[in-house]
This record gives C-alpha cells, sequence and structure tokens, in this order.
C-alpha cells in the first residue's frame, strides 16, 4: 500500500448534522430548492460592524453557557448508545474555533466566567463531562481541514485493531472572533459567495455547524473508503499558483477511485483564486465529474466543514439527488461545476474535499453499496 | 505492538524570561529574515528544534500543542475592533508550526495537529505510531502567555521538542512503544514532562488508550 494516500475502509454507521436549516435531511432537502441560510449580519454580533453573510443559529454574541452547548446536546442525542471515550470506543473531537468566542465575549464582557471554556482542551473537558465521555477524547484542530483528519485517524484506530468503534464529533460557531478575523482578511466582505463563478470580487460567507459520525469495520451501506492529504507550506493565505497543491492531494485520492464514476463535492468557499485552482485542479484529474459544493449557502463552518458536508451528503443519497452549487452562477470556472442539482444515479462514489490555511488539502472518497 | 524509533532529540528550553522580540535575536540565523520578524515565539521555538530536519511530501508530521500561539491569540482579542489579520493567521492553531514550513518553503504530506491536554503526549505518540509514513516528526511546545495565565488558559513556561521517528533500530537513541491489552487509563506525562524526558534521555512509562506505554533511551 502507498504511504501517500490512506486506504483503510470504515463503514458510517450514523451520521448527521446541524445547520442552521436543521439536521442532515433537513439541510439537504433546503440546499436542493436552492435556499440560502446566509444573511447579512453586523460583523461583531451586538457590537456592530459591516454586515457581512453569516448563515447562524441564532444570535452569535457569546452567552456564559456557551451557546454552542444547547445546540450540541441536542445534536448529540442522535448518537448511537456506546461506552464512547472508552478505549475501544474512543472519540475524536474536531474544530477550528472551539470554544474561542468566549475569550471574545471576555474582553467585551470582562465576567471572568467566559474564560472557563475558551481553549480546546477546556471546551471538550466540558463536552466530556456534558456527555458522558470517558478519557480517551482526541483532540485535533488543524482549521478548516481538521474533520478530514479526525475521520481518517478513526480509521486508523479502527483497521490497527485499537477500537471497536470511534465516535467522530466536530463543530465550529461563529463569533466576533472568527467573523472579524477574516473580515480582516476582507474575504468576508458585504457580498453573498457564488463558489467557482467567474467574477470580478470574491467573497465567503461564514456559518455555525456541527457534526458527528459514527465509524467501524462493520458492515455499512456507506463506506470512507480512503484519504488523502497534502500540506502546500507555500503561504497561510494563498495557493502555490501552479495548483500544484490542489493537484498532488487530487492525484493522491484519485489513485483509490479505480474504475469508480465519481462526482466531487469540493471546497468551493467563494473565493476567486482558490476557486479557479481548484475547480480546474479536479476537472483536470476527474474529467467530465460534476463539482459541488454548498458553502454558497451554509456558509464555511470551519473545522467541521468536512464531517457537515459528510452527513449532508449522506441524506442527499438517500433521496438520490445531489444539490448543486447554491448560490452559484454562470460562467463558472469550468464546465463541471454543477449549477443544479443532479442524480446520484449512475455514480459509485463521491470525493469530498476541504482546504485550510497553510495551502492544507484534505480528500476523501465515499462509497456505497 | 507499536513501535518508532527515535533518531533526533532536540529540546529548546529559553530563559524564563525570553520573549518573542529576544528570541528572534538569539534564533536568528535560524531562519529568512522575512519570515522572522512575523514570527511568534512558539513559532520560533518550534523552527529551532526544527533546525536541520527537512521535511518533504512523503513525511507526516504531528504537531502537539495544549495553548498553541498564546500571545498572538491574546495580542488579537486586543486588537478589536480594528481587528489584525496579521495576528488573526498567527493566532489559529496550528499556525506554530506552519510558520516554520512556510518560512523555509517545505511542504509535508500529512500533518496533524493536536490540542489536548490531560492525554495529549500519548494521542501524540498514537499518531505518530499510526503512521504510515517511514519517517514521522513529533513536534512539540508552548509559549508564555501574559494575562491568560491567571485563568489557566496559556502557559506559564516556554519550551519545544522535536524527535524523529522511523522504523529504523539501527543507529536509533531510543524507541517508544505501545503494548495494547491493558484498558486502565493511568496519568499520563504532561507536555512539559515528555520534553524533559527528551532532553534527559529519562525513561517514562504508563498505561493508556487501552495499552502499555513505554519510551526508552539506549
Amino acid at each position: 500500500m502507498s504511504t501517500a494516500v490512506d486506504q483503510q475502509p470504515v463503514g458510517i454507521e450514523a451520521c448527521d448534522c446541524l445547520t442552521p436549516f436543521g439536521n442532515a435531511a433537513a439541510t439537504a432537502v433546503a440546499l436542493l430548492a436552492n435556499r440560502r441560510a446566509l444573511a447579512l449580519t453586523p460583523v461583531l454580533g451586538r457590537d456592530g460592524g459591516d454586515l457581512v453573510p453569516l448563515a447562524l443559529l441564532g444570535s452569535m454574541d457569546e452567552t456564559v453557557a456557551p451557546r454552542w452547548l444547547p445546540a450540541l446536546r441536542g445534536l448529540a442525542t442522535g448518537i448511537p448508545a456506546g461506552k464512547w471515550g472508552s478505549p475501544r470506543e474512543p472519540v475524536v473531537v474536531t474544530s477550528s474555533n472551539f470554544g474561542v468566542g468566549s475569550f471574545y465575549a471576555y474582553m467585551r464582557d470582562h465576567d471572568v466566567r467566559h474564560m472557563a471554556h475558551g481553549n480546546p482542551f477546556a471546551c471538550v473537558e466540558l463536552l466530556r463531562r456534558e456527555f458522558g465521555w470517558g478519557e480517551q477524547v482526541h483532540i485535533f484542530s488543524h482549521a478548516c481541514v481538521t474533520a478530514h483528519l479526525g475521520l481518517a485517524h478513526a480509521a486508523r484506530l479502527l483497521h490497527a485493531g485499537l477500537a471497536d468503534r470511534v465516535l467522530v464529533f466536530s463543530f465550529d460557531f461563529v463569533s466576533p472572533f472568527v467573523a472579524g478575523g477574516f473580515h480582516s482578511l476582507k474575504i468576508l466582505n458585504g457580498m453573498m459567495p457564488a463558489p467557482y463563478a467567474v467574477r470580478e470580487t470574491g467573497s465567503i460567507g461564514l456559518g455555525d455547524g456541527a457534526a458527528y459520525a459514527v465509524l467501524s469495520r462493520e458492515a455499512a451501506s456507506y463506506w470512507i473508503a480512503a484519504h488523502a492529504f497534502y500540506n502546500e507550506m507555500f503561504h497561510f493565505t494563498s495557493n502555490q499558483p501552479d495548483a500544484s497543491g490542489f493537484s498532488a492531494c487530487a492525484a493522491r485520492i484519485a489513485a483509490t477511485v479505480g474504475g469508480r464514476r465519481i462526482w466531487v463535492k469540493g471546497h468551493g468557499t467563494g473565493t476567486l483564486e482558490a476557486g479557479r485552482l481548484e475547480a480546474e485542479a479536479f476537472a483536470r484529474q476527474f474529467p467530465g465529474a460534476p463539482l459541488t459544493g454548498w458553502k454558497g449557502s451554509l456558509g464555511h463552518t470551519l473545522g467541521s466543514c468536512g464531517l457537515v458536508e459528510l452527513a449532508i451528503t449522506l441524506a442527499a443519497l438517500r433521496g438520490g439527488k445531489i444539490p448543486g452549487v447554491v448560490g452559484g452562477a454562470a460562467p463558472t470556472f469550468t464546465d463541471t461545476v454543477a449549477l443544479e442539482p443532479f442524480a446520484s444515479a449512475g455514480f459509485d462514489g463521491g470525493i469530498l474535499t476541504s482546504n485550510a490555511f497553510g495551502g492544507a488539502h484534505a480528500a476523501m472518497l465515499l462509497t456505497h453499496v | 505492538m507499536f513501535e518508532r524509533y527515535l533518531h533526533y532529540a532536540k529540546v529548546d528550553l529559553p530563559a524564563p524570561d525570553e520573549t518573542a522580540a529576544s528570541a528572534r535575536v538569539r534564533l536568528a540565523e535560524k531562519f529568512p529574515r522575512t519570515a522572522l520578524r512575523r514570527m511568534t515565539h512558539l513559532g520560533l521555538l518550534v523552527g529551532s528544534v526544527l533546525e536541520g530536519v527537512p521535511l518533504g511530501p512523503d513525511d507526516a508530521l504531528v504537531y502537539a500543542t495544549t495553548f498553541a500561539e498564546s500571545r498572538a491569540l491574546e495580542d488579537f482579542l486586543a486588537s478589536f475592533p480594528a481587528a489584525s489579520p496579521l495576528l488573526f493567521q498567527t493566532s489559529i492553531h496550528p499556525g506554530g508550526v506552519q510558520q516554520v514550513q512556510i518560512g523555509r518553503q517545505q511542504p509535508v504530506g500529512r500533518l496533524w495537529p493536536l490540542a489536548g491536554r490531560t492525554r495529549l503526549v500519548e494521542q501524540a505518540l498514537l499518531t505518530a505510531l499510526l503512521e504510515p509514513a517511514a519517517r514521522v516528526v513529533l513536534v512539540g511546545g508552548e509559549e508564555r502567555g501574559t494575562w491568560m495565565i491567571e485563568s489557566g488558559m496559556a502557559s506559564d513556561r516556554a519550551f519545544s521538542f522535536a524527535t524523529v521517528l522511523t522504523r529504523e533500530a539501527a543507529g536509533a537513541l531510543g524507541r517508544v512503544g505501545f503494548n495494547p491489552g491493558n484498558p486502565v487509563d493511568e496519568p499520563c506525562p504532561s507536555l512539559d514532562l515528555f520534553g524533559s524526558a527528551l532532553l534527559e534521555r529519562s525513561a517514562l512509562a504508563w498505561q493508556g488508550a487501552g495499552g502499555s506505554w513505554t519510551l526508552e533511551w539506549r
């Protein structure tokens, strides 16, 4: 087996997500209807600022009991029973921001109670106590490819015989901290994102998102067959202009596809240069494979996006129709960009990708029986 | 039994009062000048222990830190309402190691940044042991915070360590092993204790993640 790619298939026992539209099934229905969850919102919440596209589960102003906690409680009710956090059933938590919005709230309100769960370990400790998980809770944080890492790590634990089932839990909620940060980079601006569209100015949206997956080596209807990664280390916020980073990751995951007919769910935030490089690289690697993406509706759910979009994909596959690029518009960077929903029949695999700061690339191959 | 051999071990334990500015002076020769002025204290320390450890597309990098870029985080928070784009970038995990790799223009196949606390060392080692790459670099560390130390949200000391793990026993400095079969979780060595073990070549042993762990030296 090549060490450049993780080819350790795992079955998906359960998977769901939470977005402003609701669970994965409700979100898939909304995306198929071309609905946007994004709405123009003050970038610093109650502290005001420019209006930017955010897709939120309520106000983004942080509360003492973190605003994400009730939402995660609700999501967690769907997780199958298990000895989660035990050595044989470990949990992998992935996020980019964890509870960092609480630090912003502390700076604003000077209430020390906000400081209790801003850091990743403190935030996850709150979840661990809340959900009764044991000590075996692994925490990864690699910005917007984090969920892919969590899923790949889970597959490795299972294939090494170190776990029977793994719960991967991922969440990222928007705060003035992160909205203000992206706004300072000028990419979160007053325009709605139009992923993969040729236009004058790029823009992204941000969204709240959370998801979980329970993985095992038992038979399942859907499998994550492989993962591929690549880290360019070219620049913090831009990619190698020759698309070599996108091409490297696309080539790695392509090596696992075999004769499958696949479609691609790209990262597609709405940035121009990265969007073009991504669309062109995947069109070269997978000629004719439709390329879709949903951040034009849901916003970028950051570290959780890989798992949120996996859950939506599974719901869409069950309904037989894959949502097209919501918020997209012609002309597009390549003719493979799917602006309309398309039937999943005829495809026997999907490639789901995410990207992150530092030129980080992640891709997984989803297959179904 | 899962095992890897240590072929490099380096620790940077700066003076307790070292700042990012003084670290820039101390470590200036290790970094491209254009990168140096923007680097955080943790980035400088990580770069210091990774000097002479070139990484490539076939390698894997495991990065462990509980608090990450605490100073960038503190300063970014203080920059509101005019949020600083540079501080935003550098406050994001895993900026500490990305600063180094970007400065040196070294792509890497897989990067595994971990952010736990009580079992961080165990999880970082497990991540390294499960890596199929022939060469895995494990790097970790902290920078010293300021006002966040009081609430336990920043480290009160700065340090970094790095080790290169391979399957090659010949010429190794030491060995890390994990033997599955024991479900009891004992306290796991902290990140700074692990760094001290690398510095002093001292052995470690504990139970966790369903098995027995050993770090031993030759």
